[in-house]
């Protein structure tokens, strides 16, 4: 990477070859979306000059796929993004708009509360019956992610782990801490079985990806600034932060710098990894620990968007397959189409649908027996989409060490 | 990470045919790709060389040229397994290396070509009474009645009459030809029930902008199933429904074999040991990760896709190995001041000289790198836009350096 992908500096090396068009996958979906070209670099010249509102910004999904087509090194997402920051600095968000971005600030607040997980979740499924959803904005025809009954955090200090001198730093996000906390777990156990000792860090934030997309750029801001500082305090102690969502990984290491620029942004990405790129050096190392148990199965892999974009290859499809009759088959089908909390908005959930369609078919073929993905948005899509429940790849390895 | 018998840098045309020929192999194929290449742009039409049978004219071509490396009978082979696979994927090509078939242009002129996909093969027209072209409302970039007034120049004594079609395009952005093929995916009954009141019959031909879908056959095959007279396709400006089409349909393949396509992944070194290859690093991400293979096949695209880069005159670079690049020395030879005239240009000429297994060589000729192979647009001694041989270069020199 060189100093030149901070994302204002890139919409100047733009071809207008229209790759990034093609590879649209809401452009595909609808008629209205005037798309990546036309939105994020040529507009964006002109918008961070003048005001000039470009009102079509409001259907992309930051999946990114236009930014993987581009062959000039264009961050074409991270231009619509930082556009549509600007808009919102004139137009305030909407009270759904507001209640997507804040999912770690709801989740706090409920947790607080005297089974408070358990009256959410009732009280979700009630307000989808009512039409409450509807009526905030919400995508009624969806179920929103179900709490967990205890937070990975608070689950955290009760697992047993063998002190180690090789130490990581768990960096949950928010969807494993809140709604998956069996991903914390068996991230836990790999890393132990690995000879890692696993740390949380109470100081992280949101990492901000859910800010970014609903324009919440200042909040964001805070968000990173709090997490680089902390990031880079584990990295002066030499213990590196490790997160298994891939949207959190994604922000942590390049979305930061791209958005806001600042050096030490980059120097704290050096220090952040993806669980299964972690493991793959590790492997690469001769670190990795093989002693795996086999376990005969089909999985079909539906690589998030986000794990695209990090050109770390395929580690998870790697790793998984070290285990003793796994085969991993990707799904090759495109992007979700939930993107976050793109596909929740309720203006935007029939073009979520309709972008994962391929998918959908895809793993209905049922020619597998698991589904994985890395992304918790990716995984909920899915079983919406399908009925069929996908995992992170990080449990099906947590199984074979035991 | 396990070892790749082969990667393959650069998934443009030649690097998506290289893994096709590979996987069919039963190779462990890595594809490494940064930008999706100029397939979503090209016309979709595979040219050899612009002559009655380029099969004959390429055996009159100076030792050099990287089709004399390749050898015709290897250049046949490739282009019957690139038909073979394509249609595998629902995309029918026609065509063959000893002959051109006529596909129409955006603009009404008559282009030939050696492969064409079948919804663009134009060899009736010459058979029909009346020749149909669609004028599509809200279309940016198709102009029916220009189109008439060029084709008409080929055709003097047939019947043209412009068909004013709505296909519910307007209302959103300004519609290309990629957008209406995206809407009309799944939608085709809107179009097929508009073309079905011009009454066209056998003897006629319909001329339509590329729009039929963005997946093979299948949305031309809906339309086709309900009208009679044939239903031809033109170029369009990019992005091109018909070169998607082929991008998807090599995909679709690579994915049914296996092979590993990693996207965003930019190669910045190689790792040799001596004249071997043992490795590729990518440098696109926050750290840097290398790949090793047995066999690397550079498919990067040349001038036009970063695969050689010119940051001072008269001195070309080939950025990853940094391989020597031939070009035409003293700025005379450089350029002829007619861009789009007849003659070659100096400057396209350049690229990167190979011996008969398009392992590159240096000045003497000798091989650099034996399990290193350059093909596609990186190749030097050929005008690719002059003699109209840059899909024919690229998969041949693809199917070669894959079977090697
Ligand atoms: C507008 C247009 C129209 C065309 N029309 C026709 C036609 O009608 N008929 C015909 O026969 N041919 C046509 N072509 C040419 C044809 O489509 C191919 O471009 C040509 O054959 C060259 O193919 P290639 O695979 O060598 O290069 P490309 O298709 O350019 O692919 C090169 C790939 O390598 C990638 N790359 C570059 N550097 C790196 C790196 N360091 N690491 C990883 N990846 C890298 C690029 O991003 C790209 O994806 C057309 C081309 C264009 C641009
Ligand atoms: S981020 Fe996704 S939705 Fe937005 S322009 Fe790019 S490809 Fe389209
Ligand atoms: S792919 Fe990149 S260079 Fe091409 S039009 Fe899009 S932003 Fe511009």
């Amino acid at each position: 990477m060189s100093d030149a992908t901070k994302a204002i500096f890139t919409g100047d090396r733009c071809l207008s070859c229209t790759a990034c068009m093609a590879n649209c996958p809401v452009m595909a979906a609808i008629k209205e979306y005037r798309g990546p070209k036309l939105v994020g670099p040529a507009h964006g010249r002109m918008h961070f000059s003048q005001e000039d509102v470009e009102e079509s910004l409001n259907y992309c999904s930051n999946c990114k796929s236009c930014d993987r087509a581009c062959p000039a090194g264009v961050a074409v997402s991270t231009l619509n993004m930082l556009q549509r920051a600007e808009y919102y600095k004139k137009h305030k968000q909407l009270r759904h708009e507001n209640m997507l971005a804040h999912g770690e600030r709801m989740a706090k607040l409920i947790r607080k509360m005297p089974f408070g997980a358990k009256f959410a979740n009732v009280g979700m499924n009630v307000g989808k019956f009512l039409g409450v959803f509807n009526a905030l904005g919400l995508a009624g025809k969806r179920n929103m992610p179900a709490y967990a009954s205890t937070s990975f955090k608070n689950l955290f200090p009760k697992i047993r782990q063998a002190p180690s001198n090789k130490k990581v730093v768990l960096f949950t996000g928010c969807y494993t801490n809140d709604n998956e906390p069996q991903v914390g777990e068996a991230f836990v156990k790999v890393m132990n079985a690995n000879g890692c000792e696993v740390l949380i860090d109470e100081g992280f934030k949101c990492c901000g990806s859910p800010l970014v997309v609903t324009g919440f750029l200042d909040e964001a801001r805070q968000n990173a600034d709090n997490n680089v500082a902390k990031i880079l305090n584990w990295k002066r102690k030499g213990i590196p932060v490790v997160t298994p969502c891939t949207s959190c990984s994604l922000m942590l290491k390049e979305e930061y710098y791209e958005l806001f620029g600042e050096q030490e942004m980059r120097e704290a990405a050096e220090n952040v990894y993806d669980a299964f790129e972690f493991l793959e050096i590790l492997q690469e190392r001769g670190e990795f620990n093989e002693n795996l148990k086999s376990l005969n199965q089909k999985l079909l892999y539906h690589v998030p968007c986000h794990l695209k974009s990090q050109a770390i290859g395929l580690p998870a499809a790697n790793i998984l397959e070290e285990i003793g009759g796994v085969k991993v088959q990707t799904a090759d089908a495109g992007c979700c189409g939930i993107s976050g909390n793109y596909g929740f908005h309720k203006d935007k959930y029939e073009i979520s649908m309709k972008v994962g369609e391929k998918l959908f078919a895809r793993v209905k073929k049922k020619d597998f027996d698991k589904v994985i993905s890395d992304c918790g948005t990716c995984r909920m899509q899915i079983h919406h989409g399908t009925d069929i429940k996908p995992c992170h790849p990080i449990e099906i390895l947590a199984e074979a060490y035991q | 990470m396990k070892i790749s018998d082969v990667i393959i840098i650069g998934g443009g045309l030649a690097g998506l045919m290289a893994a096709s020929v590979a996987a069919n192999r039963r190779q462990k194929v890595t594809v490494l790709t940064y930008g999706s290449g100029s397939l979503p742009l090209a016309s979709g039409a595979i040219d050899f060389l612009n002559t009655e049978s380029p099969e004959a004219a390429i055996k009159n071509l100076p030792a050099h040229h990287p089709y004399k490396k390749i050898g015709v009978k290897n250049i046949d082979t490739a282009a019957k397994f690139f038909c073979h696979i394509t249609s595998q994927a629902n995309l029918i090509y026609n065509g063959k290396i000893s002959a051109q078939i006529p596909i129409v242009t955006a603009v009404g002129t008559l282009k030939y070509s050696s492969l064409v996909p079948e919804s663009m093969n134009a060899t009736k027209l010459k058979s029909k009474k009346k020749i149909f072209v669609a004028n599509v409302k809200g279309l940016k970039d198709f102009y029916a009645s220009m189109l008439v007034d060029n084709l008409k120049k080929y055709f003097p004594d047939k019947t043209f009459e412009i068909a004013p079609l709505d296909l519910n395009l307007m209302g959103g952005r300004d519609i290309t030809c990629l957008s209406a093929a995206q809407i009309l995916t799944g939608n085709e009954k809107i179009l097929a029930d508009g073309l079905k009141k011009l009454n066209a019959t056998e003897d006629d031909a319909i001329i339509i902008p590329p729009i039929l879908g963005l997946e093979g056959n299948i949305s031309r095959a809906e339309v086709k199933s309900q009208i009679r007279a044939d239903i031809i396709e033109t170029t369009c400006l990019p992005p091109s429904p018909p070169g998607i089409r082929l991008q998807r349909a090599l995909m679709k393949y690579l994915q049914k074999s296996g092979v590993r396509f990693h996207e965003n992944s930019k190669v910045i070194h190689g790792t040799a040991e001596g004249k071997k290859i043992t490795g590729v690093i990518i440098g696109s991400g926050i750290r840097e990760k290398f790949f090793p293979a047995k066999k690397i096949i550079l498919a990067t695209g040349g001038f036009y896709s970063g695969g050689l880069t010119m940051r001072e005159f008269d001195n070309p670079k080939e950025p990853i190995f940094d391989l020597p690049v031939f070009f035409p020395t003293g700025a005379e030879n450089w350029s002829n001041e007619n861009l789009f005239g007849d003659k070659p240009q100096g400057f396209s000429m350049t690229g990167i000289f190979t011996n008969d297994n398009l392992n590159p060589v240096d000045e003497n000729g000798k091989v650099l790198y034996e399990n290193l192979h350059v093909i596609g647009a990186n190749l030097g001694g050929v005008d690719f836009i002059h003699e109209h041989s840059a899909g024919g270069v690229a998969i041949s020199s693809a199917h070669k350096a894959a079977m090697i």
